[in-house]
C-alpha cells in the first residue's frame, strides 16, 4: 500500500518534471523562431518575383527561386563596388589597429615608464564618448586633410579603439613576468619580447578584438553616411539604402537580395569564429 | 652614461604607445575638447570661417523648441530600452544555460545571437517593411492568430512606435547583452550552488540568493554599456521611424545629424553634442558612484 503510494508519487513528480521540461523547451524555441523567422522572411523573399514581393501569405521558405534579383543587384547597382569598399575598410581597419593597439597594450601591460596610468586612462576614457560628440570636429579633420568621399575617413578614426586596448592589456597582465624576464636576459629587445613572446601568447584577445573591430567597421552606417558621397565609394550598409531609396518599394525582393548578400560575410565569419568569441569573452576577463 | 641609457629606454616605452596616442589624440581625445571647448561657442556653417559667439549657442538651446522634446525621447527611449534589454537577456542566458541537451543549447545561443553582429543598416530596412500596417509581415501574423483585427499603424502612431522600436532593437541586439550574461553565469563556479542544490533549495532561490548577487558585476558591466548605446541611438530612428511621427522618435544623435549636415550649422549642432557628452558623463559617474550599493564583487 505505501509501497504503491510512494511509485505514484515519484510517477507523478516525474510527470511534473517532464511537463515543466516542454514548457520550457518550447518557450525557448519561440524564442528562437522570433530570432530566425525575420531573417527567413529576408532570405525567402528575396527569391520572389519582384511583383510578388509583397504578396500575402509571407513565406519563410524559399516557394520560387528568382535568382534574377541577385543578378540585379549587381547590374543595377553598384554592388560589387559596395562589397570591395566594404572589404577594404573593414579588414585594413582591422589590421592597422591591432598593430597600433596592440602595441600600446604591450606597453601598458608590460612596461613600466612614467605616466603610463596617467596615459592609460586618458585613453580608457574614450570608451564613454558617444560618437556624435566628435563627429564634427573630426568631420572638419578629414575635410581640411581633403579625405572627404574616400576611405580613409573611415579608416583614420578608428585607428585607435580604447576597447581594444583594454581587452588585451587585461589579457597581457595574466602572462606570467618570467617569460620577459626569460627573454630579456637572453638579450632580447623590448620590440621582441612584443612580436616573439606576448603577442603569440595573447592571440585569444587579439582574435576577439579583431573579430570586434572588423563586424563592427563592416556595419557601420553613421560614418559612411557622413563621410561618403560618391556612389562608387559607398560601403554596403549605407549601399543598401541607397539601394532602396532607388529602388523604391516595388522591388523589395531585389533590396532584400542586397541585404541578403551583405549578412553573408558576417555568417561566415560567425561560424568560423563563434567559439573564440565565447572563449575570448572568458579568457578576457570580460565578466566585467 | 647610465642617465642616457635611462632615457633611451624611457622613450622606447613611449614609442609603443605613440600611434594610438596620436590617432587617440585626433579623432577622440583631441575631438571632443575641440567640440566641447571650441565650436559649441561658435556660428559656423562651412563656407565661412567660424565666428566666436561666447555663450549664444547654449542660450539658443534652452529656447530651442526641439531640444525638450529630443532629450525627453532620448532619455524614454533609453530607459525602456535598458530595462527591457537588462531583463530579457538575463532570461535568455539563464534559459540557455539551463538547457541540458548541447545541440539544442548551440542551436539557441546562435539563434539569439546572430542578429546582433549584422548590420543594423540592413535588418532595419528590411523591419520598416515587416512593420508596414497593411502589407506587412508582423501585422499577417498577429491578424492571422487572431490577436487584433485590425492591422497596427505600427510606424505612423506615436502610441506604436515605441513598441515598435523596441521589438526591433530586442531582435537586433539582446544577443549582445545575452552573450554577456551567458559568460558571467559559466564564470560562476558550480561549488557555489552545488551545496545549496543538495540542501534542497529551489532553483528560485538559488537564482535569487546565489546567482543574482553573483552576477552583480555582470549586470553593472551589461547596463554601463547599455547606457552609453541607448544614449546615442541613430540607426533606428534614421532608417525605421525617420524620427517620426511627428518628432515622436527623434533622438538627440539624429537632431545633431540633421543640423551639423543637412542645414550645416556645425557650431550649434556641436552645443547639442557637447550637451549630449556633458549629460552621458553625469550619468555614468553616477552609475560607478550607485555601483557601490548594489555590485557584489568578492567571491565566497
Amino acid at each position: 500500500m505505501s509501497m504503491n503510494k510512494k511509485t505514484k508519487m515519484v510517477s507523478s513528480s516525474i510527470n511534473k518534471e517532464r511537463v515543466k521540461r516542454i514548457i520550457f523547451e518550447f518557450v525557448m524555441l519561440c524564442v528562437a523562431a522570433y530570432m530566425l523567422i525575420p531573417l527567413l522572411w529576408i532570405f525567402s523573399t528575396s527569391l520572389r518575383d519582384p511583383k510578388d514581393s509583397f504578396k500575402l501569405p509571407p513565406s519563410f521558405f524559399p516557394t520560387s527561386f528568382k535568382i534574377s534579383n541577385y543578378k540585379r543587384v549587381f547590374i543595377d547597382v553598384p554592388f560589387l563596388h559596395f562589397l570591395i569598399n566594404s572589404f577594404t575598410v573593414s579588414a585594413s581597419l582591422t589590421i592597422l589597429q591591432l598593430i597600433i593597439c596592440s602595441l600600446a597594450s604591450f606597453a601598458f601591460a608590460r612596461l613600466d615608464f612614467r605616466g603610463k596610468n596617467i596615459i592609460f586612462m586618458f585613453i580608457l576614457s574614450g570608451l564613454m564618448i558617444p560618437a556624435q560628440s566628435t563627429i564634427i570636429p573630426v568631420f572638419l579633420l578629414i575635410r581640411y586633410l581633403r579625405l572627404t568621399d574616400t576611405l580613409w575617413a573611415l579608416i583614420l578614426p578608428g585607428l585607435t579603439n580604447p576597447l581594444g586596448i583594454f581587452l588585451m592589456r587585461q589579457f597581457m597582465l595574466t602572462i606570467p613576468r618570467s617569460y620577459d624576464e626569460a627573454a630579456y636576459i637572453d638579450g632580447a629587445s623590448k620590440f621582441d619580447v612584443y612580436l616573439r613572446v606576448i603577442l603569440p601568447m595573447s592571440k585569444p584577445s587579439v582574435i576577439v578584438v579583431a573579430l570586434i573591430t572588423f563586424i563592427s567597421s563592416w556595419n557601420d552606417f553613421f560614418r559612411p553616411l557622413i563621410f561618403l558621397n560618391t556612389y562608387e565609394k559607398m560601403t554596403l550598409p549605407l549601399g543598401l539604402t541607397v539601394l532602396q531609396g532607388y529602388m523604391g518599394t516595388g522591388n523589395l525582393s531585389v533590396i532584400l537580395a542586397g541585404v541578403t548578400l551583405s549578412l553573408i560575410p558576417t555568417l561566415i565569419l560567425y561560424l568560423l569564429t563563434h567559439d573564440y568569441i565565447m572563449k575570448g569573452m572568458i579568457l578576457s576577463g570580460l565578466k566585467a | 652614461m647610465r642617465r642616457r641609457e635611462k632615457i633611451k629606454d624611457t622613450l622606447t616605452c613611449y614609442l609603443f604607445i605613440a600611434p594610438a596616442l596620436l590617432f587617440f589624440t585626433l579623432f577622440i581625445g583631441g575631438a571632443i575638447l575641440v567640440n566641447l571647448f571650441v565650436l559649441s561657442f561658435t556660428r559656423y556653417n562651412i563656407l565661412n570661417p567660424p565666428q566666436f559667439i561666447g555663450f549664444q549657442n547654449f542660450s539658443d538651446f534652452f529656447r530651442d523648441p526641439m531640444s525638450g522634446k529630443i532629450f525627453y525621447n532620448t532619455v524614454k527611449y533609453a530607459v525602456i530600452l535598458l530595462t527591457v534589454h537588462l531583463i530579457i537577456g538575463l532570461l535568455l542566458a539563464l534559459g540557455v544555460f539551463g538547457e541540458k541537451n548541447k545541440k539544442l543549447r548551440y542551436f539557441y545561443r546562435t539563434a539569439i545571437y546572430f542578429p546582433s553582429i549584422v548590420s543594423t543598416a540592413s535588418v532595419a530596412i528590411a523591419w520598416a517593411y515587416m512593420y508596414d500596417k497593411d502589407y506587412g509581415v508582423i501585422n499577417y501574423f498577429l491578424q492571422k492568430i487572431g490577436i487584433i483585427n485590425e492591422g497596427i499603424p505600427w510606424l505612423t502612431s506615436t502610441k506604436w512606435s515605441i513598441p515598435a522600436v523596441a521589438i526591433f532593437s530586442i531582435w537586433k541586439f539582446v544577443g549582445n547583452n545575452f552573450l554577456y550574461y551567458l559568460v558571467g553565469l559559466q564564470n560562476i563556479p558550480t561549488s557555489c550552488y552545488e551545496a545549496a542544490l543538495i540542501d534542497g533549495a529551489t532553483p528560485l532561490q538559488i537564482f535569487r540568493y546565489i546567482i543574482l548577487p553573483l552576477l552583480t558585476p555582470t549586470i553593472f558591466f551589461v547596463s554601463t554599456i547599455l547606457l552609453i548605446g541607448t544614449m546615442q541611438m541613430f540607426d533606428e530612428p534614421y532608417l525605421i521611424t525617420h524620427g517620426g511621427p511627428g518628432d515622436s522618435s527623434r533622438t538627440i544623435a539624429l537632431y545633431i545629424y540633421e543640423k551639423a549636415f543637412r542645414y550645416y550649422d556645425m557650431g550649434y549642432a556641436s552645443t547639442i553634442a557637447s550637451v549630449l557628452f556633458i549629460l552621458l558623463l553625469i550619468l555614468t559617474i553616477l552609475q560607478f558612484v550607485m555601483q557601490k550599493k548594489w555590485v557584489i564583487y568578492e567571491y565566497e
